[in-house]
Parts: structure tokens; sequence; C-alpha cells
């Protein structure tokens, strides 16, 4: 675009910009049409001059033709004057003879003649060696792997190499260069006698982006065989500028966000992930909540797929708190073929992303302002109001008086609900925890300098509020970029950067609190202050005790000193330097650091209700404060050698590379007891330390080792052919199988470079086929070694003592999987529609699985390679692009889709047992489906008892049993595999609109053929409490009477609903996900206000959702609709 | 080129190399190879079987739960809040309930880890033999030996048959090796076999080289601040570490002695017996407990444990809430019926029990005087002389075993034995007769002697005798009683034959 407006402006308007347009060859030659030889030379013409300069020459002929002449002025002023007297002739011998004895030529070009310097060598036609740098136009970054073809000698030319650079040899100096790159428009060169040709490249906005990033070198698209997404920050800024990482998931619905129903939109929790599916199990271990657990202190979730960030590992915290402005592309590795330079860290693919560059000029500023408005999406709760709860009390016969319950007592206590109630007492509980949340970010970004030295800095404030009241994430980002680079040979970078991340959790606590809070319940009492014991309930237990028990505001927690708040602050230094040895022969090596410091800080005040029970001697053990500390340090270096060459049709590209990384970490945490009041809220003024809790430490080591090769190979661009194999080693297997080698490999067919696909409408058609042997480490370090821990509060009087952990199986393995792929490639004119589809296979062998052994052993189990896995599915995509050559208006439409099946193909003995286990154990009573493992079936198989529904008669549920009786009775035994929670298909579609300077995108979400167990219906409405508050259906639609169809069961049963497949629902989705509008000033608009550029936008996120399962969302913490403002400027 | 390709192999060659760079050692915990590295390793790795013997489910259970519930020492008839409580499948030998199953299955797998951890000493010490100083490389493999015997009689009194019933009955797996080998169930003779090999092996290692053999380690009462009565010159700390002191927490000479003897006795093997529990008897190494310190009410002073006469005990401390909430939790502790606990003691008109020590200094009476509790593990935190301990074996069961041996043979040794016992608890009146008198007032000794203390259980199992509990009632002998079920997973995946 710039370009284009640069020569809209210029080339018609006069000879001074001619002039430059002259000093500019490549502008000029890229931005003309294809030039014409010799058509309408043959035009023939009189002139008579005398003594007359070559310019009044040049304007006579002007005159008299159609033809403009270019010229540099410092070429024609030593030009003697001329006379000539000519009769119709053609243009081409006038101007012969004046330039005959002089050292001007020209050519011709269009309507154009342009006059050139005549060279010494011109007449003897000597070959000329050309080279020269081709980069793109938008940000003078190099074109690699650009191919450069002498136009009518096959064979002749060369490809660019990663910095742009390319030679060749033997060109005569008139002939004409042929760039061409897919993706960029292609383009004719004329040499005239240059041997110093640099270009810049057009993108051909139709197609794709050519090249993607694999964290340790560049790769060129066309010629690869795997299966790797390149997105550009831009396009993952159309789709929000609020969450990278689901931003991710709209572009490759594969890259798939784990809905958190639990904690809705907290911006404190971290997102889980899957990259294709579950790649581990995780049954048997069970994860403690307490923060005060050492295992708790690190764990790592084993389905997350690995995050390279500019060549180097980092957590996903990193990525989650990264700022999306910085991003300059991301890339998603997802096949062996892409992934296997990875290895043991591969299997759940790999995200690469890479941050911007400073770009070489004048120094310039772009400042980004974002604000973002958040409501709560409380839409999922339907609630009782106070005088229908009291309906449905009494409908579940609350008061009716009980053996050890008076009714009188009943009475009282009813009366009493009848007075909240006649006050006209109607609390919206939902409303008091949550607001509408604003935050705000400011970006500034600095960059600027020569083809030398090149700078950039950028700063980043950020605050985000969450929907829950005080609950929120405040962001502080710096960094300096400082590369140098040494006549293209040697290029030196630095990049430091240090972030501060504070997060504070909201005082008012579980948001389920509230859900089930009473309407009738005043929250204030009449002098304004905090009512804290709202009822003192009564209840009559099966024993026939009669117990009572407080119900607590809620809301007064909230009015204390308590704070949940956490931080860390980041140090990251990535220092690289790249070699370029020889031509295509290129040299990398980066080493990063990275320090992360961490801190919690939790404190509960000693008024909180959670002391409310204690007895006034043990006032003194009220209000804790639970400190836990980390620090990380990481260190990652790299090296890598490239090599790329191009002989006649034969390209090969071949790397080879090492990396070792080490990561130490030592987290830590006490818990101190013990507040007189929450003012003094700091750590010091705690009383003790709570019997029995020790300080907890965990430190953890680990190191990996790595060397990789890769070789791609193509043949003409048509026969692709990719190997690629890594060695690693790792601290965290066991001394048996310190090495494992990774491999993959992949071939690949470009059929449109064929010729019975010239000039057809197809204008790609690619296939291929990848696979290769993947792996994954996740596991603790003494799995694999005999582990001795210290009884460290269990001293004996001879001293401290040791016992070992568990039996470390030193032939532990590294878990592998193969993954095969095959996908197809297909565009239609000119790639207007365009599609790709994939077809994965996945099968995970060597999964950790626990080997119950005999006791007698001294342990029960032990982790063993044993577990097998299979995953497999489709991915689509479709991009259709129209109205591609209206002025105006562009219209993108994309569509992607995404399927994928799990299976258990094998499974321990341990695991087995634990399947009856958790069906003889289960802790929720069977209130929930147990998850259970079963080879054949799919880990997210819904298991749970066949029901028939309610029996009209009885209001009771009727079961059936596995040999097909019907029964009253629930057994957990019955237990079947009901229905799959994957869902069949699902995926986004988007578009994208742009009028003039309008961009319009818009995402929706589908999922589709799934089942959901729904959970709400059982806790919700038919497990209700009737005490608290419950979902509307729980009065509306339950069974009262003999007769009544209902799908819930008796409104006075107080038996337990259990998980049965009554409750198993479709779950179909449908949602607006994003939408997003900006509008960039024209430039003379933008110039008006001492800009450079400036845009607006404004973007909504999670707009508006259709389910077909009615479930309430975000138990602990609601989830959020937003909507967000930028402007981003550049000056 | 090829110079910098050449260049760049060595390098990775070079960090391929780096096997050890690999070898990360974990921080907050230690490698078993890195631990056995010292001697301080061994030390801690011993120390860690008595750390894992001493807590709430181990012997925390073995020595005062549900053994005792077997042996019907506690009242039954009159437990009031038993409805819910994890013993009370024990009183009726209902050994499918879950309670059960769960306790066997800790005892069970517990165990064998000690006994695992006794294995890897075994194996490893012998070649780590040069760095031990003084006598410990002995020590620490005489011990590890020893406990390995002390640990599988126990599991052997458990879960197997009694000797004197089915001595050729399939019984425990005997695992020597921490390894994924597991062994097939020997029979109880082999057991014993086996059990006494380990602990001759570790009599012969700790001869003359356990510091308590030492005439200057005196066993005694420790010294306290202002403890002005401790005129008896007491020496348990004769080495200057810490690890070879206080000889009676861990399996020391003696202790080994002792178990050999409960082991002869067993297998019915009573000149060995003897034999060994004379060794302890004639080394006069471990005084009566004074009738001033178990009288005493000043907690400092008062001893409720006979400390001095333990040979071997656990030091567990960190059981003190847990012994609480077991015997003095009110209605739902663990106590007896005074009625009944007056007949076992015999205090009732003419009965020698009046006077005896242990009646009105272990024992509290409760629920307005009712019942009785066990109050000889109760422990006033600080202002205590001695730490918590679990008495595992006391010299009053050698003088026992020595009496019984005896009986046959030479009644009146064997009299003089038991009644020097009774003598030192405050019973004066000295008892004679037949054998048949000599073992119904064995059964007696042993219940008044070791109540709360895990053994009775073992008497009527080694007789292969009815259990006879303490309101009167009789339980015959049978396998359905004495024998313990073997946890399912040791039964699913170890070489068990199941009755």
């Amino acid at each position: 675009m710039k370009i284009f407006s640069l020569f809209r402006k210029k080339c018609f308007c006069g000879r001074h910009a001619l002039r430059q347009i002259v000093l500019l060859p490549v502008v000029f030659f890229l931005l003309s049409p294809s030039p014409v030889f010799g058509a309408g030379q043959q035009e023939k013409i009189t002139i008579s001059l005398k003594d007359v300069s070559i310019v009044k020459f040049f304007k006579e002929i002007e005159k008299n033709t159609t033809y403009k002449f270019f010229y540099k002025g410092s070429q024609v002023e030593s030009f003697p004057t001329i006379s000539i007297e000519a009769k119709d002739q053609t243009i081409t011998s006038i101007l012969n003879s004046v330039f005959a004895k002089s050292d001007l030529t020209y050519t011709f070009n269009n309507k154009q003649i342009v006059i050139l310097q005549k060279t010494g060598s011109q007449s003897i036609q000597v070959p000329l060696k050309v080279k020269g740098k081709v980069s793109f136009v938008e940000d003078g970054s190099p074109v690699p792997y650009a191919n450069i073809q002498v136009k009518g000698l096959t064979g002749l030319g060369a490809t660019t190499d990663l910095n742009g650079m390319y030679t060749i040899d033997n060109v005569s100096k008139d002939a004409v260069l042929i760039v061409t790159y897919i993706g960029y428009i292609t383009q004719e060169i004329p040499v005239n006698g240059r041997s110093v040709i640099d270009l810049t490249m057009k993108e051909n906005l139709a197609s794709l982006q050519e090249v993607f990033v694999t964290g340790y070198y560049t790769q060129k698209k066309e010629s690869f065989t795997g299966s790797a997404l390149t997105v550009s920050g831009d396009e993952l800024r159309r789709i929000g500028t609020q969450n990278l990482l689901q931003n991710i998931q709209v572009i490759d619905p594969s890259f798939k966000q784990v809905v958190n129903n639990t904690f809705g939109s907290d911006p404190n929790k971290l997102p889980e992930f899957q990259v294709r599916g579950t790649t581990a199990l995780d049954a048997g271990t069970s994860s403690s909540l307490d923060p005060l657990d050492r295992r708790t202190l690190t764990q790592s979730n084993p389905n997350l797929p690995t995050f390279i960030l500019d060549g180097y590992q980092v957590s996903l915290e990193k990525v989650y708190d990264l700022d999306i402005n910085r991003v300059e592309s991301i890339t998603l590795l997802k096949d062996a073929a892409a992934t296997a330079i990875y290895g043991s860290r591969a299997s759940n693919g790999v995200l690469v992303i890479k941050t911007k560059d400073p770009k070489e000029g004048k120094l310039m500023f772009s400042y980004n302002f974002e604000t973002t408005v958040s409501s709560p999406d409380l839409s999922a709760y339907n609630l009782l109001n106070a005088s229908e709860k009291m309906e449905y009390e009494i409908l579940a016969g609350l008061y009716l008086p009980t053996v050890n319950i008076s009714e009188d007592v009943q009475i009282e206590n009813y009366t009493k609900k009848r007075e909240y109630l006649a006050a006209g007492v109607n609390t919206d509980w939902l409303a008091k925890p949550v607001r509408n949340a604003f935050g705000q970010k400011h970006s500034v970004y600095i960059e600027g300098g020569s083809k030398t030295i090149r700078y950039g800095v950028d700063l980043r404030y950020q605050t985000s509020q969450g929907v829950m009241k005080g609950s929120g994430r405040d962001r502080l980002g710096l960094g300096m970029n400082l590369s140098y680079n040494l006549n293209e040979k040697l290029l030196f970078k630095n990049y430091l950067s240090i972030e501060d991340v504070r997060s504070k959790n909201s005082p008012y606590g579980s948001f389920a609190t509230y859900v089930k809070a009473n309407p009738y319940y005043p929250i204030v009492d009449e002098a304004g202050n905090y009512i804290r014991e709202m009822e003192i309930w009564k209840l009559q237990q099966s024993s026939g005790a009669v117990l009572t028990s407080t119900v607590l505001n809620p809301l007064y927690n909230a009015t204390l000193n308590s704070f949940d708040k956490s931080g860390y602050s980041n140090i990251t230094d990535q220092f690289s330097f790249e070699w370029n040895i020889l031509p295509g022969l290129r040299f990398r090596s980066l080493v990063s650091f990275s320090s992360n410091k961490s801190t919690s800080d939790v404190f509960t005040s000693p008024f909180d209700n959670a002391y409310y029970s204690y007895l006034p001697a043990d006032y003194i053990k009220r209000g804790s404060y639970l400190y836990s500390t980390g620090v990380s340090n990481n260190l990652d270096g790299q090296a890598v050698l490239t090599y790329s060459k191009g002989i006649r049709k034969h390209f090969v590209n071949f790397a080879l590379g090492s990396n070792i990384t080490t990561n130490n970490s030592d987290n830590r945490g006490i818990r101190a007891i013990g507040f007189t009041n929450d003012k003094f809220s700091e750590f010091g003024f705690a009383n003790a330390y709570q019997v029995g809790d020790s300080p907890v430490s965990q430190v953890v080591k680990s190191r990996l080792f790595g060397a990789f090769a890769n070789i791609n190979y193509s043949y003409s661009n048509k026969y692709l052919f990719d190997f690629s194999f890594r060695l690693d080693g790792s601290s965290k297997f066991g001394s048996q199988n310190r090495y494992a080698p990774f491999w993959s490999t992949g071939i690949g067919w470009n059929i449109h470079k064929e010729k019975f696909l010239e000039n057809t409408a197809v204008s790609q058609l690619k296939l291929r086929a990848t696979t290769g042997f993947l792996g994954e480490v996740s596991f603790n370090p003494f799995m694999a070694n005999t582990i001795y821990e210290y009884y460290t509060n269990n001293w004996y009087s001879t001293g401290v003592g040791a016992g070992y952990i568990g039996y470390g199986n030193e032939l532990l393995k590294w878990q592998r999987t193969q993954s095969s792929d095959i996908g197809v490639e297909v565009g239609f004119l000119e790639d207007r529609i365009w599609f790709s589809g994939r077809y994965y296979y996945k099968r995970t062998k060597d999964l950790l699985a626990d080997i119950n052994v005999a006791p007698s052993l001294g342990f029960s189990s032990y982790k063993s390679n044993l577990g097998e896995l299979e995953n497999k599915g489709i991915e689509l995509n479709v991009k259709v692009d129209l109205m591609r050559n209206s002025k105006d208006w562009r219209v993108n439409l994309t569509g992607n889709l995404a399927h994928n099946q799990n299976k258990i193909l094998n499974i321990s003995e341990a695991l087995k047992a634990y399947n009856q286990y958790l069906v003889s154990n289960d802790p929720n009573n069977f209130t929930r489906p147990i998850s259970q493992y079963v080879e054949g079936q799919s880990l997210s198989q819904i298991y749970a008892v066949k029901s028939l529904g309610i029996d009209t008669q009885t209001g009771m549920e009727v079961y059936v049993k596995r040999d097909g009786t019907l029964t009253y009775t629930y057994d957990a035994a019955d237990m079947v595999p009901c229905a799959e929670r994957a869902p069949k298909v699902e995926g986004y579609i988007g578009a994208t609109v742009s009028y003039k300077r309008f961009i319009l995108t818009a995402n929706l979400h589908y999922r589709y053929g799934g089942y959901m167990f729904n959970q709400t219906l059982v806790d919700r409405v038919e497990n209700a409490d009737p005490r608290y508050n419950v979902d509307r259906r729980a009065l509306e639609e339950r069974w009262k009477k003999p007769g009544d169809a209902t799908f819930y069961k008796s409104i006075t049963s107080t038996a337990v609903t259990r998980a049965t497949s009554r409750f198993i629902q479709k779950d179909n989705e449908f949602g607006l996900t994003s939408v997003n509008l900006t509008y960039e000033l024209s430039k003379a608009s933008a110039r008006k206000i001492l800009m450079e550029s400036v845009r607006f936008g404004i973007n909504m996120g999670d707009i508006w959702r259709w389910s077909s399962v009615n479930i309430e969302r975000g138990i602990d913490y609601p989830f959020s609709k937003m909507v967000t403002f930028s402007i981003t400027t550049q000056f | 080129m090829k110079k910098y390709i050449f260049t760049f192999c060595v390098g990775l060659f070079i960090l391929t190399s780096c096997n050890k760079w690999l070898d990360v050692k974990p921080e907050s915990e230690v490698e078993l190879e890195t631990l056995l590295l010292t001697e301080t390793g061994f030390q801690e790795a011993l120390n860690g079987i008595y750390a894992n013997c001493n807590t709430s489910g181990t012997y925390g259970e073995l020595i005062c739960g549900f053994p005792d519930f077997l042996a019907g020492i506690y009242s039954q008839n009159f437990y009031g809040g038993l409805s819910n409580n994890e013993y009370k499948p024990f009183l009726t030998y209902n050994y499918t309930d879950k309670a059960v199953l769960n306790k066997c299955y800790t005892i069970w797998s517990s165990l064998y880890k000690s006994i695992a951890l006794c294995n890897i000493i075994i194996e490893k010490i012998d070649a780590k033999k040069n760095i031990f100083t003084k006598n410990n490389y002995s020590i620490i493999k005489g011990e590890a030996f020893a406990l390995r015997g002390y640990l599988y009689f126990d599991l052997l009194r458990l879960f197997a048959p009694s000797y004197a019933s089915k001595p050729d009955a399939k019984a425990i797996p005997y695992i020597t090796e921490f390894s994924l080998k597991g062994a097939p169930q020997s029979s109880v003779s082999e057991v014993i076999t086996k059990i006494l090999a380990d602990l001759n092996a570790a009599k012969a290692l700790l001869k003359d080289k356990d510091p308590i053999l030492s005439p200057v380690y005196v066993v005694g009462y420790p010294y306290t601040k202002t403890d002005l009565a401790n005129t008896e010159k007491t020496n348990e700390s004769t080495e200057n570490d810490i690890f070879s002191n206080t000889r009676r927490d861990r399996m020391n000479y003696y202790a080994v002695c002792a178990e050999l003897a409960r082991v002869y006795l067993y297998k019915q093997d009573k000149v060995n017996a003897l034999a060994n529990a004379l060794e302890i008897i004639d080394a006069k190494k471990f005084p009566w407990a004074t009738k001033e310190r178990i009288t005493t009410s000043d907690p400092l002073y008062k001893d409720k444990i006979f400390y001095t006469e333990l040979i071997f005990s656990l030091y567990a401390p960190g059981l003190e809430s847990n012994m609480v909430a077991k015997f003095e939790n009110g209605e739902q502790g663990m106590f007896t019926n005074l009625v009944y606990f007056n007949d076992a003691f015999e205090t009732g008109s003419g009965g020698p029990g009046g006077t005896d020590l242990r009646y009105a200094n272990m024992y509290n009476p409760i629920s307005g005087g009712t019942m009785m509790s066990v109050m000889k593990y109760h422990s006033d935190a600080e202002s205590n002389m001695y730490d918590l301990r679990l008495p595992a074996i006391r010299i009053s069961e050698m003088y026992y075993i020595a009496a019984e041996c005896n009986i046959a043979t030479n009644p009146t040794q064997a009299w003089t034995y038991f009644n020097a016992v009774r003598f030192q608890r405050g019973i004066p009146a000295a008892l004679s007769g037949d054998q048949n008198l000599f073992m119904s007032e064995l059964i007696k000794e042993y219940r008044k002697e070791f109540f709360a203390e895990g053994q009775l259980f073992y008497l009527f199992k080694r007789l292969n005798k009815p259990i006879s509990a303490i309101n009167g009632s009789s339980t015959p002998a049978s396998d359905n009683v004495f024998v313990l079920p073997i946890p399912d997973a040791e039964v699913q995946y170890g070489n068990i034959v199941t009755k």
C-alpha cells in the first residue's frame, strides 16, 4: 500500500520526481508495468534541431510523440549540443544516431525512454556477476529462499539465502531476471549492466506466507512436508488483543483450550491446553490441594504443548502474560515432521512465538492504548427470588415438624422468613461480588537505527481487573533490543526484558457461595451494619440428634482485611550471534538466561467466617498467613548451522544443531497462625506456626541436552522430502535410559507445479505425508531413581532418619508418540479459494503408568512404561478471498474444523484396579460421573448408570441394571459407558471485511456432536439442599404428584441423586467469540495531527453464546464478556 | 567449510559426552546411591527404619491398638460410643470388615517397607565396609539384620497360623532384597528358621561391639535439672555422638537376645529360649523400676512405663496427641469396665492385687469411676523426665520366658523367676504350683504386665489356646481368630496361597 501511494503521488508529477525514480531503479521496476521492448518504436517522426542541448532535444521528441524521457540531470550535463535533421525516421534510429558516439544509451519501457549510462564493457558483452539483496517491501527484512532465474535460460539462477542475498554468475548485461517468491508478486527485472541489484518483494495478498520459523531456523514452506501453521501478529490482533492464547485456538481449533467451568474468566487462572487430544494419563495420582504440600509447589500438566519464545522454551505463564503487540508471528508445529527437532518435548506440539525486531530507519515511536470493559456473564444462572424460594422450601417440606424439632420451632422458623418477605427483602446475591471491570493497557515501542545498528525499546503497562470485585492482574514490562550487523556477515542481537506481574484474588471468595445464598436474607441491619449470622439452622440427623448450624454472611468476609495476592518478576536476557560464513552457509547461536522470582501472600483475617466456631480459648489460633516464594533460573543455549544450496532443480536445506537447557527452581512455603486483628496483617504479627505444619521446600533441577539434524530436499519444487533426527538426553530419565532418539520423515508433492496443472484454475495442489516418533518428558525424577526423603518431622532419638519415597525404575523410558499425518492443500483461482485438510494418527506408547506389585516388596506400585493411547483426527481449513479486484472492498472468509477421537489401547493393572477403587470409594458419593480407564474406550467417555427417567407414579428414578433388569436401587457397579464427551466437530468460522480503511473481523465458534453431563441438574436441581437457593428448575419442573411426567424426581425426595444417563445431554454450542472493527486514518489526515499513522479499534469478546445444555457456568468465578477500545499510533 | 563442520561436530561430541552433566541430584531428597556413600548416610538410613516404625499406623497400632482388642482386654460390653469405631470389627474377629482390611494393609505394607529399608542396608553395606569408623559397620549391619528378624517375627505372628498349630502352613514371603523380584510364601517353620538366622547373625555382629555391653553403659532414669532423687548413676550416653547412644531405642545386643528368646519360645525351643533370656537376666543391665518413681505424683519423675526395664522401645514423641485421642477420648476412647479390670488385677477381697503398683499408678478411672483408662502413654509434654516411648521388649518378659522354660524341668526355679516380677510389682504373695496353674497365672500376669502393649494376643496364639477375654468370655483358638487377612494387593500381585 505504501509503495502504491508513493508511486501514484510521484510518478506523474514532473521531471523532478521522475528523476528520483530513476535513482531508485528497484522501486521503479517493481511498480511500473512490465517493460515492453520494441513495441511502438516504429513510430516515425520528423525533427529538425540545431545546436540544442540534449534536454531540449528530449522535450522536442516528447512534444511530437507520446514518449517521455527518464534521466538523471547529471547524466546529461556534459552531453555536447546536438544538431539533427530527420525526416520520417523511427525514434530508434534518431536516438541511435544521437547517442552513437556518446557514453549514453537508452532503453524503452512502454512509453518511457530511459536514459542509461553505457558501460565500458557493454560492447564486449562480458558476462556479469550479479548480486544483491531481496527484501520485503513492508519492513525491509530479508527474503530468504526467493527464486531468481535468468529469463529464457533455465538452470541459470539462484536462491536467496536467509539474509535475502543472492549471487548469479555469467549473466549477460541485457538479461532479464525473474524473481519469484510464493505469496509475493513475481517481478521481471532487466539487468541493464548493473552488477548489484537490490529488490523489494511485495506481498500478493491472496497468497499465504512462505516461510515459517521453527524456533531454531526458518524453513521454506513450499518445500516443507510437515504441518505448520503460521499466523502473523496482525492477524492475531484482529481476533482480539486481550488473550493471545485464546486467539490461537480461533486460528487452529486443534490447539484447544480446555474450558474451565470452575474458574470462568478468572484473570489469575492459567488456561489448560491440549493439542490434538490427550497424550497422558494422570490417573492414580491424587493431586493435593494443600498449598503446603511439597508436590503442589511444582506441578506440570502433561498435555501442555511446548512454548518457544524467540528460540528458547518458556512457561505457559510467560506466554499468558506476553504483550500481544510485541508478537510478530506465531507458528504452531503439530505433526512429527514439524516438531521432531524438539524431540523429547515435541509430542504435544510446539508453539513458536517470534517477537518483533526493530526496523531500520529514523526514530519511530509507536503507541498503543487500550481500555477494556468487561461485565460478568450471569445468564447461566436462573435462581429463585425470595418469594419463590419460600414456596420451594414449603414444598420441599422444610418446615414440617420432625421427631426432635417441634412444630413451634418450625413455625417460629417460618415466621421469621415471612417477616423478611413482608419487609420486601429480595437480595440479589449474585450482583454483590461482581462488577463491571475496567482495564487499561499502554504500550510504547521505540525503534530505529541504521543498517549496522538497530535498536528497539518496548514498554508496557497493563492493568486488568476481573469481574469479581478485588481481583485483577497488573503487568509491567520493559524490553530493550539492540542489534549490530557487521557487513551482512556477522549479526549480534541482544534482547533484555524485565517483567513484573502482580495478581490479586477476590476477597469475596468463591462465587458459588453467593449463588447459594437465600434471597430473603437481608445483608445489613437497620443500622447499616453487615449481618454476620443470617440464620441458625436446626437439622435433624438420621440418628435423631438435632444439629444446629449457623449460616454466615459471605459478604462479611469481604469487609475484612484478608488478602490473597501473588506476583512474579522476571528478567530475561537473550543474546544471539549469527555468522554468514559462506553464501548459503550460516551459523547461529543463541544463549538466553531467565530468572523468575515469585511470591505469594495469603492472609486470612482472624475475624473471617472460617473461625466463627472457634472457642475463646482458641482465639489465639485465629487468622492465618501463608507465605510462599519461588526462584527459578533457566539457561538455554543453542547452536545451529544451516546450509542451503540450489543446484539446477535440486534444492537442499540442511540444518545441524544442538541445544542445552538447565532449569533450577527452588520453592518454599510457610504458614503462620494467630493474629489478633486484621489491621496488623504483617507476617511478623503471627503468634505461632501451626502445630504439625512444618515449612516446605522443593528444589527441582533438570537438564536437557539435544542434538539434531534436519534435511529438506526438493526437486524442481515439485517433489519434496524431509528428514529430521534428534537425540535427547535428559536428567529426568533413568540412568539406564539417559538418551533417546527421535526422528521424523515426510514426503510431499507440489502437483500444481506439474505441467498438466499449469494455466488451470488450480493454483495450488500439494499432497504430503509425514511420520515420526516424538517424546514427552513430564515426570518427577524420583520415578526413575530410588530417592530417599528425610523424615524431618519425625526425628528419631538417635538422629534424623531417611527412607525411600518409592521404587525408582531405572529402566523407565521416554514416553513416545508415533505421529503420522497426511494432508492436502488446494488452491483455486490464484488461491482465491484455498482449502487444506489433514488426517493424523497419534499413538502414544510407553505411557507412564503405575504397575501394582505385591506390597511385600516394600512398595505397592512403581512407574513403568505400559500404557498406550491413540488419538486420531481430522483438521480442515478453508479460506475464501472474495472481491480481490475491487478497489475498496475486500472480503475474506475462513472456516476451520477439528475432530479428535481418543482411545485407550492398553492400561496397567493398577489403572484397572483404580477403576475398581473409584467405583467403590467415590469421594463425591457417585453424584458425578467417575472417570474410568477402560481399554477400547476414550478418556473422555462418560460413565453412568443407565436410567429410564422418572416413574410418573412414584416420582422415583428407574435404573437399568447391567443385565437389563429395571430397579429403583442405585448400584455403582451398573455404571456403563454412556456417551462421549469429545465433540464430533469443533471449530471457528470467521469473516474479515474491509472497506477502504475499515476492517471488520468476526469469529464464530461452533461445537457439535459431543455430550455433557449436566452437573447443574444434579447439584443444583435434584440434590439441591432446599435450605440454599437453587436453580429455578428445582421448583418448577420437579415431580409433585402421581401422573406428573417430569424430567426431575419428586420435590420432596431427600434421596441423593446419582450420576445416571438421565443427565447426559447433547453438548452443542454456537457463539460469537469475537468481533473486531478497526479504522485507520489516511496518511494525510494522520499527518495533519503530526502522526505517521493512527488506527482505532473496537473489539468485543464472548458476546453471545447459544448452548444446547443449560448449565451453570463459572462456578467459583463467573465468565465475562468484554469490550476493548484501542488506539494505535505511530509518529 | 569442512573446517567449520568439523569444529561443529567436535563441539557436539563434547556435549554428547557429558553424561555426567545430565546426572542431576535432587536437593530436597537424596538418591539412594548418594546417601549410601557415607557413614552418616548409613546412619540416617538406619534411623529411617526406626522412624518408619514409630508411626501411628505401624507400631503405634501394633503396640497400643488392635492386638489388644483381639486379646479382649477392653470392655466391649460397655463400649457405648463404639458404633462408628474402627476397632469394632476387631472385637468380633470380623476379618472381612473394611476397617480390618485397611489396618492390615497398612501394617503389612509398612512393615514390609521397613524390611525393604533393612534389605537395602544389608545389600549395600559390605561394599562400603571401609568407610565406617568405630564399630559402626557391625552395629549398623547387625541392627539391620536384627530389625529384619524383629519385623518378620511380628508379620509372622499376625498373618500366619500359629507354629503350635500348623508349623508347615504357608506363611509369609521372606524377602531379602530390594528389587522387583517377589518371593513365594515360606512356611511358618521356614520363616522362623530365617528369622533365627537373621537374629543370630545380628547377635554375632553386635557381640563385643555394642556400646550397651560396655560396663560404663549404665541403664537408669535420665537426669533432670532438679533431679536430686536420682542417686543411682545413669549413663546411656557413653559415646560422643547421638547415633551410638540411647541404645535401648534401637535393636541393641540385649534386644536381639530378647527377640531370640521370644522366637525360640514360639518355636518351642526352650533350651535356646532360656539361654537367651538368661543372658539378659544375668547381665543385670536393666534395673527394676523403683517404687518411688512409680508412685510419685510429680509428673517430672513419674515412671508410668517402667522406663529402666525396657530392653527395646520405639522413641515416639510424635504420637502424643494420637495416644490422647486413643485412650483419653471419653467414651470413644479405649477403656475397660472397672469390674473386669479389678478382676484382672485381683483386687477383690483376699486378692493379691490390692498392692499392685501397676493398678494404682498406670490407670485413671473415667465415666464416674465405672471405667478405667490407660495412662501409661500419657505425656505431660515438657514436664516428663523421658519422652514418649512404645515398649517393645521388657525385662519382665525375659523372666516370664525363663520361668516358662523351666516349669517342666525345674518348677522351683520357674516360680522364682515368676514371683520375682510379681514382687517388683508390689505383690508380696509368692505363688507355686503345677504347670497348669503356672500357665493360667502366666496369662494373668501377661495381661497385667503388658496391658495395652499388644503382647497378650501373641501369647494366646503361641500357646494356641482359646483367647480368654477380660470379661471372662472365651474365643476358641483357630486360624479364623489368630490369622489376620493378608491384604488383597498381596494376594493379587504376589505369590500367595490363600486359605
